[in-house]
């Protein structure tokens, strides 16, 4: 691959000058351009956040809206560029490899996780300085209406009558939802046949379209269906209740330990000095901690549940410890293996 | 009739507030521009404008989005005619009949089709949607994974029409064109085929730097080597306007367009590409002469541009209607309205009718606003066509590798595209032609995909092909075309256009 970085910048600022161009036309009359004072002190230019996914999923929403309270927080602005690729693999890699100055961060989801594991270029989680945690986006299990089921004893109990026959859809092996499926056979002890789809979208058409009995995705890719009443959520996967879905209990009030789902943390490169990562820290936190900014994720569906730089390090290490045994199982595991 | 009037005359209010009217501009205009810029696509400026949206009403800011959305496609076919370069996917195949056309000196005409031929798919489609949107959305989810393979296949039978040479050529660039497809991660199983362990080919190649090497770079190259300086300013351009024979045969060209644009947008994946192939692939075979194809025929224009308009059109129904996104532009408008704790979804009518009567009707308006935008402009386009070539060649090669490079932000997608470019001036010599090949790249996965999953979800029983009436139905019309191709009198036929063209 020619990858001189010279070239490569002078057509990143290309591409942002068009885009800014674009931008600027648009927000014309709207403006709400930061003011652009830059101070000497830590941050002092424009701090990029690489969401790699393309835009419009979840991730990329919750990170503009994240980048959008960062600016007013930090005085200057906060970018969000998409650099999608191979599950996340590609725009961490850029991230790993930059400067660790704190002007570039990234978000990491639970993909990051699997992606370590299983793809030999992919960077491992060692590699990066974890800076905040957001929250939880908690998979919920939900049946489509036919299937009468109405809790998730009602699915174990079809699920035990007929081994290997309920169609569960998700995405591919090792995606979030495919893990997630796979926990819960583990958690309910059933076996049902795990369908990839690509991505949650084609997903639920399917359940839908009565191709499945279950699927195992976000509470709000199901919401309006389950509201319309075509189907049912059985549980949700978290320690509390889905605020979008308060009447849906969670595994737990139906007795079973089950808790699954995407998380997103804000990363950058391994090695930025202290100071400036106790800054990054503080300010991302009180960003998340304000309450306009709770209320607006809220009202886009995120669960916004803050954390600083120690815990976010000590849940990571939990995902991983219950997430590496069914990559292994699932046969995924190609590269670091313990 | 009278809910429907009531309920778009209610969304043209909401429409015709200034702002409104405004924000539609600002959309119809940016999407113009961008589908002009090779490459730049309405994912990445609609991502853009995602920030802007927070502050925005969220009917206004839907109304701006879809503007950019449906306006590229109208810029899109700008570039197709004028230097072969498609500036969207959509209008690949607008380049063999807009560019045709071009060349013989009829530039304006053709630019005028396709922005006509746009303007009524998207009347009629706005219509629909407004009419019968919720029930033809239930229509998309009476498909499952055994019809969606029996549609690929249909599919994929036709894209041998789509050649106008050999068929085995055809056939070839259809194989070579499914194994492209094949590189990347595996959805079943997520094993990397055929990536060599680059992250570049991790989640497969890009339609994108595919499709504007193979078209616009490598038609650069043809131009170059032929001397295209001298042939290019020697046709005079005649006439902006199309002949009255021109609108005869447009006229049902685009009718056809609209409908097969329409039911193909609401299926998932669905969006304006697959619908601009397929459109051109019927005027193709029905057309008395199909020699005419691929030398400058307005049917070739107004069908697929008919059609990849209608087909963005159609692809809001599934996302408003189900709160399924069918393309990434679709999904970006789902997070556009979840930031403002509006749901997609079956009951978007009841509960925002605001925002839903007023995204369509604002639809309508933008469509008008468009061809006016659009129409004046085919003059300056056409003046285009006179810059000497070495000076456009070198910005076009430009533009494409900043649009390419906009897509994802990835250096990779520039070689690649330059790759392909090389690749299709390869496949220019060798007399193959590119379009059969971008269809198998597009079909081919998906067929695999709903392949595999479909025998995944009857435990490995073949026969749900044969049972399910959607698929049969599909498999049956597919059989009977390839038998009208492979019959010997068919093929004579055949043989006497080749001789022709």
């Amino acid at each position: 691959m020619i990858r001189s970085a010279g070239f490569r910048d002078v057509l990143a600022s290309l591409g942002s000058l068009a885009r800014g161009g674009l931008a600027l036309g648009a927000v014309a009359g709207a403006a709400f351009l930061p003011s652009l004072v830059a101070a000497q002190a830590f941050p002092s230019q424009p701090v990029s956040l690489v969401v790699p996914w393309p835009a419009g999923g979840g991730s990329d929403i919750a990170m503009r809206l994240l980048a959008d309270g960062a600016t007013r927080r930090m005085g200057v602005p906060v970018v969000v560029v998409n650099k999608p690729g191979a599950g996340g693999t590609v725009g961490l890699k850029e991230v790993a490899q930059s400067k660790p100055d704190g002007y570039t961060l990234a978000m990491l989801a639970t993909g990051a996780l699997f992606a370590q594991y299983n793809n030999p270029a992919a960077n491992a989680l060692s590699d990066f300085d974890l800076i905040a945690f957001f929250g939880d986006d908690p998979s919920a299990l939900t049946a489509n209406a036919k299937t009468g089921f109405k809790t998730v004893a009602d699915f174990v109990a079809a699920a035990k009558a007929s081994p290997g026959r309920l169609r569960n859809g998700n995405d591919q092996p090792g995606g979030t939802s495919h893990v997630t499926v796979s926990l819960l056979e583990k958690a309910l002890g059933v076996r049902v046949v795990k369908v990839p789809y690509a991505g949650y979208a084609p997903t639920v058409q399917a359940l839908l379209a009565g191709e499945l009995d279950t699927v195992t995705v976000g509470v709000p890719d199901v919401l309006q269906h389950q509201q319309a009443g075509t189907v049912q959520m059985l549980g949700v996967a978290a320690t509390q209740r889905h605020f979008l879905a308060p009447d849906v209990p969670t595994f737990r009030e139906q007795g079973i330990d089950f808790v699954a789902g995407t998380w997103r943390v804000i990363i950058g490169p391994r090695g930025i000095p202290a100071d400036r990562l106790a800054i990054l820290e503080s300010r991302l936190l009180e960003t998340m901690n304000d309450p306009e900014f709770k209320a607006k994720a809220r009202t886009a569906g995120f669960i916004v549940s803050p954390l600083g730089r120690a815990d976010t390090a000590r849940r990571l290490a939990a995902e991983d410890a219950a997430m590496y045994p069914v990559f292994l199982e699932a046969g995924l595991v190609k590269t670091r293996q313990k | 009739m009278d809910f429907l009037f009531g309920n778009i005359l209610h969304g043209l209010a909401v429409a015709m507030t200034p702002a409104n009217l405004g924000l539609c501009l600002v959309g119809c205009v940016l999407g113009t521009l961008i589908g002009v810029l090779p490459g730049l696509g309405p994912t990445a400026t609609v991502a853009m404008l995602m920030p802007v949206t927070f502050w925005l009403d969220p009917t206004g800011a839907l109304i701006m989005m879809a503007g950019v959305f449906y306006g590229s496609q109208y810029g899109g076919s700008t570039t197709a005619i004028l230097v072969n370069l498609p500036g969207e996917s959509s209008s690949v195949v607008t380049c063999l009949d807009g560019y045709a056309m071009a060349r013989q000196g009829r530039a304006g005409a053709a630019l005028a089709i396709a922005a006509l031929a746009s303007l009524f798919a998207g009347t009629v489609t706005t219509f629909l949607i407004a009419w019968a949107g919720p029930a033809i959305a239930s229509v998309a989810l009476k498909f499952q994974s055994p019809d969606y393979v029996a549609v690929m296949v249909l599919g994929l039978v036709a894209a041998v029409v789509l050649a106008h040479g050999s068929v085995l050529k055809a056939v070839a660039m259809i194989l070579l064109g499914i194994f492209l497809g094949l590189i990347g991660t595996d959805v079943s199983t997520s094993e990397q085929r055929f990536t060599f362990g680059l992250d570049t080919l991790f989640d497969g190649i890009g339609f994108v730097p595919l499709s504007m090497g193979l078209f616009g770079l490598a038609e650069i190259m043809i131009n170059l080597e032929t001397g295209a300086e001298g042939n290019r300013t020697r046709v005079a351009i005649n006439r902006l306007w199309p002949t009255r024979r021109d609108f005869r045969e447009a006229t049902p060209a685009a009718i056809r367009g609209t409908l097969l644009g329409s039911f193909l947008g609401i299926l998932p994946g669905g969006g304006s590409t697959i619908p601009s192939f397929a459109a051109y692939s019927l005027e193709k075979k029905l057309a008395r002469d199909p020699s005419r194809f691929g030398r400058g025929a307005v049917e070739g224009v107004a069908a697929p541009e008919a059609a990849n308009n209608a087909g963005a059109q159609a692809c809001f129904i599934p996302m408003l209607s189900l709160g399924i996104p069918p393309n990434a532009v679709m999904a970006l408008m789902v997070g556009a309205m979840m930031v403002h704790g509006i749901q997609p979804g079956p009951q978007i009518i009841q509960k925002q009718p605001d925002l839903f009567w007023g995204l369509v009707a604002s639809m309508w308006i933008g469509n008008f606003m468009l061809v006016v935008l659009n129409l004046p402009l085919i003059w300056i386009w056409v003046k285009l066509l006179e810059v000497p070539y070495r000076f456009l060649f070198p910005a076009v090669i430009v533009l494409c590798g900043i649009g390419v490079y906009s897509l994802d932000n990835r250096l990779s997608d520039v070689v690649l595209m330059a790759f392909f470019g090389v690749f299709g001036y390869g496949l220019r010599k060798l007399e193959c032609e590119p379009a059969p090949l971008l269809l198998g790249f597009i079909l081919g996965p998906l067929l695999e995909e709903n392949f595999r999953r479909s025998l995944m979800l009857t435990g490995g029983d073949a026969s749900v092909f044969l049972t399910r009436p959607i698929s049969l139905s599909f498999l049956v019309v597919s059989a009977l075309l390839l038998v009208a191709v492979l019959l010997p009198a068919f093929r004579a036929r055949r043989e006497q256009w080749t001789e022709e063209s």
